[in-house]
């Protein structure tokens, strides 16, 4: 079912929600962007309907909500522990299709990778339905229709923002009660199909080819360009890092937390071992690694969908202007060459 | 050739003195260093026309014209009619009357400021539009007095240099949740600022002592931790000047003032002068001024009527350090050497 409503029917209808959700969806943070008189778009929770920017890309992805940048995992005192808590009211969140993609690659890598699941992602996962946001035409850094996100089922609400009104699809039958009386509408969400930007992705059909492109020469020239800062990591949806470590309280350090908060490969500490060893020392190889695990390592281990979900984010927000389609239509030229190159020296035709 | 020029007349008038008898070099205002490019053309037009085809970029962010002969300086004063209607009246709401006369006074100085955060990704504030609201304040009077506008403590602006020197700063706020102890603010606060900044138990700690309000740790915050508070603050400098004498670096009168705060504080500036100057306008740097009068009185007659905001810091006293270039001894000839 789908209705229309205005704004104003639609807040009424959002407090009677907020009774049993908590709602998060992009906000504006007026003057809080990285730079002076820019506004920050990151999610928070929303009180009413225009709290949500709906007509931007949010420079921060709804993977705050589910796995929040710093979380407590339990609470420690000399002799006793206790398990950190989470509000156990359901989270509703306003996406867009491809973060419902991206969290489905952090659901792979919580959910799904080795034998346990990780109980403190689950914990909030599980309380999660997606409201999908229609993107409209979407913005100059998407590339979803290259890695096959701008479409999803996977939602409770879908909502087209059109002035003073909103257009609604139910599907979630929970929330049908809630509308039954409101005014109905022909209303099904639409996706973007094609972005300004396309990306093609590397095809890489051996080991040999893999070991070439690590050896690549594009990779160093990140190494004056990358900053290491990891804002890219930061704005992805589906990176997943984290660091976990115990914090000892200062005014008495026989008691903390243990706590874990998000990591980036892209830090130049991120695999520095016992002795300082670390295995990649330049910002090129970083690079690397970040790039490959976006767009081969991913597939190469779970099967299926590239971990990256292009939502460009990490383009939006880099402060070096490193623009990660362009990356990958780069790393994609070069497996192109290195592929016929494996070609030529087999005698097979690619 | 046979001159009778009122050289001080025309220096009030914004034409200055060349070696060449006869001649002068026009100065035009261009407030906050910004104009629409347009008026390069009004610029090329008086220079090719009645100066010697030259422009100076000049010193303080004014068009200055070279070689422009005293018979003409009528017809340029009538032509620069649009310009200061545009550029005085219409951008900076100056209250005054344009005539055929061209500029009512040199009094004081052009306001100089960096792009400010109109472009800078280092600037806190919009150094233009206070540039423009401080023109409005100081112009057109006769009392002297020279004013640059930082967007951020880089100084590009050489606000340190100046009468007043103003400098956009930040207030920045914290956010522990999203802080991912990368350190990127602590190495970036350590070189660029004051190392105010250190990681403890994996969060950030600061020393709220000395931050100088940069907001670099804004800037290179992956996460946006670290943001700005949107209220714009401003660090007044006063008494920077060259000189043949002894010339010296501005000192902090006001940190962390708010726009209300300091456009009051430069408000005073025409009654403080007259004051100390028994109301004849005369040549005389700013910071001159405040030393004639000691900086109790001039803070007294600054702050008079303004209501200081709940951040704000007053100096309580200056701390000049001079170089005095009568005392440069150190200053050896070179001896044994071809």
């Amino acid at each position: 079912m789908a209705y229309r409503l205005s704004l104003s029917r639609m807040d009424e209808l959002l407090e009677k929600m907020r009774e049993s959700y908590t709602i998060y969806a992009p906000m504006r943070f007026e003057k809080r962007g990285r730079y002076s008189d820019t506004d920050l778009v990151r999610y928070d929770k929303i009180r009413s309907v225009r709290d949500i920017v709906y007509d931007e890309k949010s420079h921060f992805s709804p993977k705050e909500v589910i796995h929040p940048i710093t979380q407590a995992l339990f609470h420690f005192t000399e002799f006793e522990y206790r398990e950190s808590e989470v509000d156990e009211r359901p989270v509703l969140v306003f996406v867009r299709p491809c973060d419902i993609h991206g969290i489905q690659r952090l659901d792979t890598m919580f959910l799904e990778n080795g034998d346990a699941a990780d109980p403190y992602y689950k914990r909030l996962r599980d309380k999660v339905k997606f409201v999908l946001m229609e993107c409209g035409k979407g913005w100059d850094t998407c590339f979803c229709v290259s890695m096959g996100t701008n479409r999803t089922e996977d939602y409770s609400l879908a909502v087209r923002f059109a002035g003073e009104e909103l257009l609604l699809e139910v599907k979630d039958p929970s929330f049908r009660p809630l509308f039954a009386s409101e005014k109905t509408a022909d209303f099904r969400p639409e996706f973007v199909s094609a972005n300004r930007l396309t990306v093609r992705l590397p095809e890489i059909k051996s080991r040999d080819v893999l070991e070439k492109v690590h050896a690549l020469p594009l990779w160093e020239s990140y190494d004056t360009r990358c900053l290491s800062c990891g804002a890219c990591t930061a704005a992805c949806v589906s990176c997943s890092c984290f660091t976990t470590s115990d914090v000892a309280y200062s005014e008495n350090g026989r008691s903390g937390d243990r706590r874990r908060v998000w990591a980036s490969c892209l830090h130049k500490d991120f695999t520095v071992m016992a002795g300082g060893h670390g295995f990649r020392k330049t910002p090129g190889e970083r690079m690397r690694f970040r790039t490959l695990h976006k767009v081969y390592d991913f597939r190469a281990r779970f099967g299926g969908a590239d971990m990256c979900v292009g939502c460009g984010r990490c383009t939006d927000r880099c402060p070096q202007l490193i623009s990660f389609a362009a990356t990958l239509n780069r790393l994609s030229g070069e497996v192109d060459r290195l592929n016929a190159e494996a070609a030529a020296a087999t005698g097979v035709s690619v | 050739m046979n001159h009778d020029i009122d050289i001080k007349k025309l220096q009030v008038n914004c034409f200055r003195q060349s070696k060449v008898p006869g001649e002068f070099m026009l100065q035009m205002r261009a407030p906050g260093g910004v104009v629409q490019a347009k008026y390069l053309a009004v610029v090329q037009h008086i220079a090719d026309t009645w100066g010697n085809g030259q422009l100076h970029l000049g010193m303080r962010q004014t068009f200055s014209i070279p070689g422009i002969k005293y018979e003409n300086i009528e017809a340029v004063n009538e032509y620069l009619r649009g310009y200061i209607e545009e550029v005085e009246v219409a951008s900076c709401d100056v209250n005054m009357d344009v005539n055929e006369g061209g500029y009512p006074t040199i009094g004081a100085r052009n306001v100089m400021a960096c792009i400010g955060n109109s472009h800078c990704i280092k600037a806190n504030i919009d150094t233009l539009s206070l540039a423009r609201k401080m023109e409005k304040l100081v112009f057109p009077s006769h009392y002297h007095i020279k004013m640059s506008i930082a967007g951020c403590p880089n100084d590009c602006a050489k606000a340190t240099f100046n009468d007043f020197g103003i400098v956009g700063i930040a207030k920045m706020e914290y956010d522990y949740d999203r802080c991912i102890a990368c350190e990127r603010c602590v190495e970036t606060c350590a070189s660029h600022a004051t190392r105010v900044l250190s990681l403890e138990n994996g969060k950030i700690v600061k020393d709220v002592c000395c931050c100088v309000g940069c907001a670099e740790c804004a800037t290179v915050c992956p996460t946006g931790a670290w943001t700005r508070r949107p209220t714009k603050f401003y660090r007044v400098l006063i008494g920077g000047r060259s000189g043949k004498q002894y010339p010296r670096a501005g000192k902090i009168f006001l940190n962390w003032v708010t726009e209300e705060v300091l456009l009051a504080v430069i408000g005073n500036w025409q009654a403080f002068s007259a004051e100390v100057l028994n109301h004849q306008p005369r040549y005389l740097h700013g910071g001159h001024l405040i030393d004639m009068a000691g900086y109790e009185k001039f803070k007294e007659w600054i702050l008079k009527g303004v209501k200081l905001n709940p951040e704000a810091e007053v100096a309580e006293r200056l701390y000049w350090t001079e170089t005095e270039y009568r005392s440069n001894i150190h200053v050896k000839p070179v001896c044994g050497v071809d």
